[in-house]
């Protein structure tokens, strides 16, 4: 936390430290799900171990939605239909918000391109001087 | 009971796409990194570590765009599907690829920095109320955390555990990944191009995906037409014995109707391993089996054999004047439903 030692804490410093503790909670949270928690909610884990540290970058990096999941699946709150739809329907309207995101973000680099000038050759517009 | 997680499922078409796969990368950073210097004559003389951060985003540029030509094609053209049927080790080493690209430009731009090099990438430029001069490295950088979740969330494990709407909704990030990588692009290294080649290609690609997305989104929604709340499927008799046809539900849900002999059954299309396609695998003694893992399920039922566990969803099936209406309200997972005849069978009996 040397970086602290100034009296103004930068946004970017602070969203590095976040980031830093979001891998260290997510890390924890690795450790205990992969350990015990894996085996109590789902019985094709049960003595399964090879597979688990591929597991680890996951819970890293969304163990928000871990521990989500494992609470859920512990409390037994789910409705089996809601496992059985995913929402594909979203297929065409994203497909067209893909499009119109692509379509944008090359508008806006060719807009603002700036070697174009650059390509035609320099041409001398006075006789040099004597 | 049901399989046991393993890191990877081989089989020897998995090894085949693989071995493709990384011979098909590693021909792309040769000819780019060993090449290029003749053959693609950059402008200006530029360094090794500039050179490779190149390499690899290029590489990771063309394989998004590959990627994501693979789902819709394989919706408009089933001869695709095996394309699709692992590309998630296709993602991975695309994010990999990523990660490179990351690793090059960190420790060559921002390695000179005077605070740190991960500060650095957020804090260089902050001109975010502006196009010119638009701070692309954010959009990289979300571009690649992105890819990491995606390839870190492809194993088996987290379809089953996140549930098929959580994990579809999650891999919708997808999307907006793509979209930021072509303003990454657009807005980053192409800004200095004096040769428009690169631009004409990302553009090209870029265009292509939306296309194609368009196109099957467009295709799947008129071929969903709706008659009475039930949904038209198709003439019985187009349906080969042992064989399904897939109907998209208006939900977006799809079903698939097998043929089994004299009778017709529909069952989700969805395995509930991982979501593989049901409806393209065949049916032997009314069980059908995934073409992914191999997962089976009677299609009378929905059920799979003993000792196995799974069950999906099943619906009511009706025929009228030979041509086949589906019902779009699924039955719970491992309900029974009596098989219909098929008009095909009666005619031809």
């Amino acid at each position: 936390m040397a970086r602290y030692e100034s009296p103004i804490v930068t946004i970017e410093a602070l969203v590095i430290d976040i980031a830093g503790w979001w891998l260290i909670v997510g890390a924890i949270v690795s450790g205990a799900f992969l350990s015990f928690g894996i085996d109590r909610i789902d019985e094709d884990a049960r003595g399964a171990y090879a597979f688990r540290p591929l597991l680890i970058p996951a819970i890293l990096l969304i163990w928000p939605l871990v521990l989500w999941r494992w609470i859920k699946i512990e409390a037994r709150s789910e409705e089996w239909l809601r496992r059985y739809q995913p929402p594909r329907a979203a297929h065409l309207p994203l497909a067209i918000l893909l499009a119109a995101g692509l379509g944008f973000a090359v508008i806006a680099g060719l807009s603002v391109q700036q070697t174009w000038p650059s390509q035609f050759a320099p041409e001398r517009l006075s006789e040099v001087a004597q | 009971m049901s399989v046991k997680y393993v890191p990877v499922q081989w089989n020897r078409f998995k090894w085949g796409y693989d071995a493709v796969l990384l011979l098909g990368t590693g021909l792309f950073l040769w000819v780019f990194i060993d090449l290029a210097p003749g053959v693609l004559s950059h402008e200006r003389p530029i360094n090794p570590q500039i050179h490779n951060a190149r390499a690899f985003g290029a590489c990771a540029f063309v394989m998004l765009t590959v990627i994501l030509c693979i789902g819709p094609l394989a919706r408009l053209d089933r001869r695709f599907l095996p394309l699709l049927y692992n590309r998630r080790h296709f993602g991975v080493l695309t994010a990999m690829v990523a990660l490179s690209h990351f690793y090059f430009i960190l420790n060559w731009y921002f390695a000179f920095s005077p605070v740190d090099k991960f500060e650095a990438v957020l804090s260089a430029n902050t001109n975010f109320n502006q196009i010119s001069g638009f701070p692309f490295e954010i959009l990289g950088v979300f571009a690649l955390i992105s890819l990491l979740i995606l390839s870190a969330t492809s194993h088996d494990f987290w379809m089953k555990f996140l549930t098929p709407p959580v994990w579809k909704r999650l891999h919708y990030l997808i999307y907006p990944t793509y979209a930021a990588v072509v303003g990454h692009v657009m807005l980053g290294t192409l800004q200095d191009q004096h040769n428009q080649s690169f631009t004409i290609i990302v553009i090209c690609g870029a265009a292509l995906v939306a296309i194609l997305h368009v196109t099957a989104g467009l295709k799947e929604r008129i071929q969903s037409t709706k008659t009475s709340g039930w949904t038209k499927v198709g003439l019985a008799s187009d349906i080969d014995d042992g064989r399904a046809r897939i109907a998209l539900l208006p939900g977006g849900d799809r079903v698939a109707v097998f043929r089994h002999g004299d009778r017709l059954s529909a069952i989700a299309n969805a395995c509930a391993h991982q979501n593989g396609p049901l409806g393209e695998g065949r049916i032997l003694n009314c069980l059908v089996t995934c073409p992914w893992h191999g997962f089976q399920y009677n299609v009378t039922n929905g059920q799979s054999p003993a000792p196995f566990t799974e069950k999906i969803p099943t619906y009511n099936l009706r025929v009228e004047d030979g041509v086949v209406f589906v019902n779009p309200a699924p039955n719970a997972p491992g309900t029974f439903v009596e098989p219909v005849a098929s008009p095909l069978a009666e005619s031809t009996s």
